[in-house]
């Protein structure tokens, strides 16, 4: 689209410094109309927001400025329904939220936390995208007096004095919900089962994991790990290792399959089915009761998934921010308002229809 | 232009008696610079199938396929802009998720006709964005495709809102994703076509002629009237088209679409390029080599898997295999010349 | 080609009108400036916190810039790393297994360089193409940090000399920003006062030509990728020592970023032509848009299309790129009859 226009300044050659400008800020200017109009009047206040006055907000000010520092965002699909119920509860709080998205880059999450606290807000929401790395970006918030209310996914219990608050769920806890429900099926028999893991080196994917291997050692040795692979989070990814993996270990010596999230274990779903293998024989766990695999459930062919829900999740977020401004909570944690678990109900084929566990993303 | 000729020396080598040594091993080693890829990927699946358990039963052969087709139909596709002295195209990360998306969200709304519609639209944009900047601005191909990817992911999660869709468990497109031709499953078959089609258009056609001359000197190739923006516009159109392809068989592969699916498709095309021969100097390469550098990547990642050995080593391992192959090549080749 | 990069901005008093002129003409900086203007009067206008807080816009531009000056020491000699932000990640993870800080951080930097070794002896001496020998490293070093990490995040044993690292040393400047600006240094006086480092043009230019001329080609490429595998290695541990943790999958946006700075800093792909300082214009360039765009709370995907786009500009409005394009179209306007001679040998080499 720009070519037309550049064909013919480009015969000005000599005035050349101008002719970049020039495109340049007739793009930045279309984009930046652009972006006005696809943001909801919210975001508007970024300019004039009152950053000469350095303590927070009194409850005077109509809006409280809040960063969001989050790892994912519209490029995975629990983000995509984590934000929607976020930004409606902040405008019913009247909070003003600046997203950012790491995507899961560590470096990335600290360089935008330090833009967060030098913009001095009055409060910030933190999903760490790597629990060992945010220690310093809370220290920094801590000392310009900015409330830090966590996320998602915990940090170290050794950080925690340093944030106002928690709201999440547990991902170790997760992957040791499903681990029980594996134990239960397996009920004292011997039976081997293949492990499909979310993206290497992801903190998500490492604690779920860890869950699960681990409760599964300690509650349940009868129950053993035959082989285990990474499925990426993706359901072509993890078909194809999870059919490896049977061949690998031998179909016959399988009778269980655990799969860090719906989406994943759907592939290996698919991979059993593939071979033409009755599903409902198979042992099968996971985590997330998402819009893929509540049906799986329902059907019968994933015995337990986990509920996770991303609007408990983004709501509670701004909800516990609001409650570390407002003095509800104070910085350590010591209040009984300072933790808000998200429920996870296991969910099977006995509740798998109830409205409190309909899948959200 | 070369393709029968692989077995037809591979026999010869093998029944040529020992003789003129010293002739023999130039020869040889000459041979072995060009063919070394076939040499290998023999090897590797021989020596599978003798040492790993279950490498050779109909299923594993299966999911090697379904290994390698997605990510093969881009590479087959990204060898022209690789061969056109172009670096690589960043961008079919981008266009792999949007061809995905919109395959499963538009055909769920009106049907696969305006999907592929819808899809190849998306593509030539991509091809004339990417073509036109490279080939007429003669701008950075890795920085303009860099772009692109931004902007195409930036519009894809805006316009679809991040979402995950899923398509009717027992569409068409579903079917076709778990159809399979004895062991081999139509995705591998739509690649095997795709590379028979781009190797015919590659060695046989003006306009594989000219990207492979463009390749080895531009500037002889435009002096020699050749238009070459053109060229460069059609070589990204032909990575577009696959990458839209590559799209379609893994919506219909997964049956769900995510714009994140498709991330590192990039780096992991372009070493099944490499290590199938290619040069990324430019001019020097083909379709088919490309072929054989996805299954012996596939291959190989398939037999790790199979050995349960962790993502770690299976990526120091491609890392290895892609400094082996391009060693092996310049190895012989400076024996070749001496 | 060598000695027109050298020149420095300031000093002499021609007609300034001319001098400015001149100056363009020569230097390779021209879109890195233009653009770092744009972005600068925006973010003015728009966000003055971006200038208020100027440490953490230091920050970020340090943050992009450092791997990026390291690999344009060898993107002069027309040499490609992609290794760079697999060093940056296994570098960190050596750092932080090794419970001996110290001990750590020379490992980490040993690492660096014994990557560039390797880099440059694959280019150098076996005779491969840097783009394809450096992909093989960045999946093979991508391996190396999963397996030495154990697949998960490492603490450092030392979190507290990790923090106190991250804490301003002097004003508001951290020891990031501090280093970053003394690498900059060494390597803008290295390729512009030194004659080693001058040398990279010749090698960059010409390889044949500068082997002529008696200048090691080899022993260069060894010095280029060297300081690249450093400084990438550099980049990881104080990335490791600010986050008191390395990650194995960490730098997944350094490697684009730095290209993106070195080519929009007006640095040639091919070799030859560029400098450090075009570098730093484009790292800061694209540091001060992040950094706008993340306070303007716009959507993110909205963020990337914006990004893109800049980017976009940026490389297809350098006026080589529009001289491109008018070529092409005159030729394609002159030459529509023949276009796409199947015919061999389309050598008219005559006209330059």
């Amino acid at each position: 689209m720009a070519t037309n226009k550049e064909k013919k300044e480009a015969k000005m050659r000599k005035s050349r410094l101008f002719l970049a400008p020039a495109a340049m800020l007739a793009a930045s200017a279309l984009v930046l109309t652009g972006c006005a109009a696809e943001e909801e009047a919210a975001t508007d206040t970024s300019t004039d927001s009152s950053s000469d006055s350095d303590s927070s907000a009194d409850a005077g000010d109509d809006t409280l400025e809040v960063y969001a520092l989050l790892p994912q965002g519209n490029d995975q699909p629990y983000g995509t329904t984590y934000l929607p119920p976020m930004q409606a509860k902040a405008d019913e709080l009247g909070i003003n939220l600046t997203i950012t998205n790491s995507e899961y880059d560590g470096d990335k999450q600290a360089s935008e936390c330090e833009v967060a606290v030098a913009a001095q807000p009055d409060g910030i929401i933190l999903w760490p995208a790597l629990a060992d790395t945010i220690r310093p970006c809370l220290e920094a918030a801590n000392n310009a007096g900015i409330p830090v209310w966590i996320t998602n996914a915990d940090v170290n219990p050794e950080d925690a004095d340093l944030t106002y608050g928690y709201s999440g769920t547990d991902s170790y806890g997760q992957g040791a919900a499903s681990a029980e429900m594996m134990c239960e099926l397996a009920d004292g028999a011997e039976i081997g089962v293949i492990q499909i893991n979310g993206l290497s080196g992801n903190s998500v994917a490492t604690l779920r994991g860890n869950g699960f291997a681990e409760t599964i050692a300690a509650e349940c040795p009868n129950v053993s790990i035959l082989a285990e692979q990474p499925g990426d989070w993706n359901k072509d990814d993890s078909q194809i290792a999870a059919s490896e993996m049977l061949t690998a270990v031998g179909i016959e010596n399988v009778q269980g399959l655990y799969a860090a999230d719906d989406t994943m274990v759907a592939g290996g779903i698919a991979a059993l089915e593939a071979r033409g293998e009755n599903v409902e024989d198979y042992f099968i766990t996971s985590i997330g009761n998402t819009f893929l695999g509540n049906p799986l459930v329902i059907d019968g062919k994933l015995d337990g998934t986990v509920f996770q829900s991303s609007s408990w999740d983004g709501e509670n977020a701004v909800t516990g921010i609001y409650r570390a401004i407002t003095g509800e909570t104070s910085l350590g944690r010591d209040d009984d308002a300072s933790v808000l678990y998200m429920p996870n109900p296991k969910v099977t084929i006995d509740n798998a229809t109830d409205p409190e566990v309909a899948p959200e993303w | 232009m070369s393709k029968n000729e692989p077995i037809t020396q591979i026999n010869a080598m093998a029944q040529a008696p020992e003789e003129q040594p010293k002739q023999k091993s130039r020869r040889g080693v000459e041979w072995f610079a060009e063919n070394g890829i076939f040499v290998f990927t023999a090897v590797l699946i021989l020596s599978a199938a003798i040492f790993v358990d279950g490498f050779a039963s109909l299923q594993n052969i299966t999911d090697v396929f379904h290994r390698a087709a997605p990510i093969g139909i881009v590479a087959v596709g990204m060898t022209f802009v690789v061969i056109s002295g172009n670096y690589l195209d960043l961008s079919v990360v981008a266009q792999v998720a949007t061809a995905a998306v919109i395959m499963i969200a538009v055909s769920n709304e009106y049907g696969y006709f305006a999907a592929v519609l819808a899809a190849m639209l998306a593509a030539l944009i991509y091809a004339i964005v990417n073509g036109v900047a490279v080939g007429y601005f003669k701008a950075n191909a890795v920085i303009v495709t860099l772009s692109t990817t931004y902007v195409g992911l930036g519009l894809l999660r805006l316009l679809s809102g991040g979402s995950i869709f899923f398509g009717p468990p027992d569409g068409a497109l579903a079917q076709f994703g778990a159809g399979k031709l004895g062991p081999v499953p139509y995705s591998a078959l739509v690649l095997v076509a795709m590379t028979l089609i781009l190797a015919f258009v590659l060695n046989r056609t003006n306009f594989g002629f000219t990207v492979r001359s463009f390749g080895i000197n531009e500037r002889a190739t435009r002096l020699g009237g050749t238009n070459t923006g053109l060229v460069i516009i059609g070589a990204f159109l032909v990575t577009s088209l696959s990458a839209m392809i590559a799209g379609f068989v893994l919506a219909a592969f997964s049956n769900t679409a995510v714009s994140a699916m498709s991330t590192g498709y990039d780096f992991q095309a372009l070493a099944a390029i490499i290590v199938g021969g290619t040069s990324v100097f430019g001019g020097k390469g083909s379709v088919l080599r490309t072929l054989l550098g996805v299954i012996f990547v596939s291959v190989l990642s398939n037999v790790l898997v199979l050995l349960n050995i962790g993502f770690g080593y299976q990526q120091m391992a491609l890392g290895v295999l892609i400094a082996l192959a391009v060693t092996v090549d310049a190895l012989a080749r400076r024996a070749g010349k001496k | 080609m060598t000695q027109q990069d050298t020149i420095q901005l300031g000093g002499g008093e021609l007609s300034l009108w001319g001098k400015i002129k001149l100056t363009i003409a020569r230097r390779t900086e021209g879109r890195g400036v233009a653009l770092l203007a744009i972005i600068l009067t925006v973010a003015l206008l728009t966000e003055p916190l971006v200038f208020t807080a100027y440490q953490v816009t230091l920050g970020r531009i340090a943050l992009i810039g450092l791997v990026a000056l390291g690999l344009t020491a060898v993107i002069l000699m027309g040499q490609l790393d992609l290794s760079v932000a697999s060093t940056l990640a296994a570098s960190g993870v050596v750092l932080a297994i090794i419970p001996d800080l110290t001990l750590g951080i020379i490992a980490a930097l040993l690492t660096g360089l014994l990557v560039g070794a390797i880099n440059a002896f694959g280019v150098a001496i076996i005779g491969i193409n840097s783009f394809i020998w450096t992909l093989g490293m960045l999946f093979f070093l991508r391996g190396v940090a999963l397996v030495i990490s154990n697949e998960a995040p490492v603490k450092l044993t030392n979190a507290d000399a990790g923090i106190a690292f991250g804490q301003p040393l002097i004003g508001p400047i951290t020891p990031r920003i501090l280093i970053f600006i003394l690498v900059f240094i060494a390597i803008q006086v290295f390729v512009s006062r030194v004659k080693m480092g001058r040398e990279f043009y010749a090698v960059g230019g010409n390889p044949q030509a500068a082997k002529d001329a008696g200048i090691p080609v080899k022993r260069r490429i060894f010095t280029g990728f060297m300081i690249s595998g450093f400084v990438s290695a550099l980049a990881g541990v104080i990335n490791t020592l600010e986050r008191t943790a390395a990650d194995p999958i960490a730098g997944s946006t350094v490697l684009l970023a730095s290209f993106a700075a070195a080519i929009i800093g007006g640095n040639y792909l091919k070799g030859g032509r560029g400098s450090i300082v075009g570098t730093l214009i484009g790292a800061g360039a694209l540091g001060v848009l992040q950094v706008t765009l993340t306070l303007s709370g716009v959507q993110v995907p909205v963020q990337q299309i914006f990004i893109g786009l800049v980017l976009l500009l940026a490389v297809t409005t350098d006026p080589n790129n529009l001289r491109a394009v008018l070529s092409s179209i005159r030729s394609a306007r002159s030459s529509r009859v023949k276009v796409q001679k199947p015919a061999s040998e389309p050598n008219k080499s005559t006209a330059s």
